[in-house]
């Protein structure tokens, strides 16, 4: 029998959010995709796996508590083979935790960061198991990669 | 139409009354999506939030989208090819955590189909000349490709 892999993919609402959904468009052919994103506007496509998990920013670090026991469940539960963020806060998350349980983490950096790695980015750039930039000059030809954008 | 729409992270209320006292001198057409904004505009349909369909829905009827600098409209108003105008948020004026808003106009205002503004005067330079601004032919698809491909790798190895 064959199953498709499954990913977990997870990011703030707003920009982080499209970002991510659109580069999954392009992988849900292939992969069996569960989401998670904090946003109580946001109405899921009938064929998307969205859960909702308790939203953190810079702002409201005390929600990190929340916001990683939900993540633990949902890895177990779910158990990805990788994970895929393009951040903000919630990403971190999911990465670290990810890192912990063996799971392979990727990070893609919103594009909206042009000058310098955003700030949830460096808090995982020697952490996630891939860190990509989406600008060609924020690329250290090591660590940080870059191998294309969303536009 | 003009929509225009400021996120759902901060209030923006330099961005709704610059369009809105615009609107109310010129007689425009105006729906503002204005987040926990304090100003109420007098003379635009305004709502705080949007549900997903409802916000696809103004963005659809739309001749012009006026944005906030954030990727999400502005990836989302290349898909629906509506010309968009976006004024960055300015951390100085406790408007984002930061200034990458300011940092990313120029970058921005390069993509097909966006026009960018600094402040409310550029904004209404722009809006004075609105039947020029042209939406993107269609969204470029090679580099996100590329990103695609490479991840789909990158989770296999």
């Amino acid at each position: 029998m064959s199953r498709k892999a499954r990913l977990f993919a997870i990011s703030s609402p707003g920009g982080h959010w499209i970002q991510l959904t659109r580069l999954c468009a392009g992988l849900e052919q292939r992969y069996d995709i569960v989401y998670a994103m904090p946003d109580r506007h946001f109405q899921s496509r009938q064929s998307q796996k969205v859960y909702a998990v308790t939203d953190v920013s810079a702002d409201d670090k005390w929600r990190l508590i929340p916001c990683a026991l939900q993540v633990l469940w949902i890895l177990l539960k779910e158990r990805p083979q990788a994970i895929l963020s393009t951040g903000a806060a919630p990403g971190v998350v999911a990465i670290l935790l990810g890192r912990l349980l063996g799971i392979r983490t990727i990070w893609v950096d919103s594009i909206a960061n042009v000058q310098k790695i955003s700030r949830s980015g460096e808090l995982v750039r020697h952490r996630a198991d891939v860190f990509l930039t989406q600008w060609e000059h924020l690329s250290d030809g090591g660590q940080v990669q870059y191998q294309g954008s969303v536009l | 139409m003009i929509f225009v729409a400021v996120g759902t992270q901060f209030p923006f209320d330099r961005l709704i009354r610059c369009v809105d006292e615009w609107a109310a001198s010129t007689g425009q057409s105006v729906v503002a999506q204005i987040a926990t904004g304090e100003y109420e505009p007098s003379h635009a349909d305004w709502e705080r939030f949007m549900a997903t369909d409802t916000f696809n829905r103004h963005l659809a009827a739309a001749d012009l989208i006026i944005s906030h600098a954030g990727m999400g409209n502005i990836i989302t108003a290349l898909e629906h090819r509506k010309p968009i105008i976006v004024m960055n948020r300015q951390h100085e004026l406790g408007e984002h955590r930061n200034n990458h808003q300011a940092d990313g106009l120029a970058w921005m205002g390069r993509l097909p189909g966006v026009y960018t503004a600094r402040n409310c005067e550029a904004l209404r330079r722009l809006l004075a000349r609105m039947t020029e601004l042209k939406p993107a032919d269609a969204i470029t698809t090679a580099r996100r490709q590329r990103l695609i491909d490479f991840i789909d790798r990158a989770i296999g190895t």
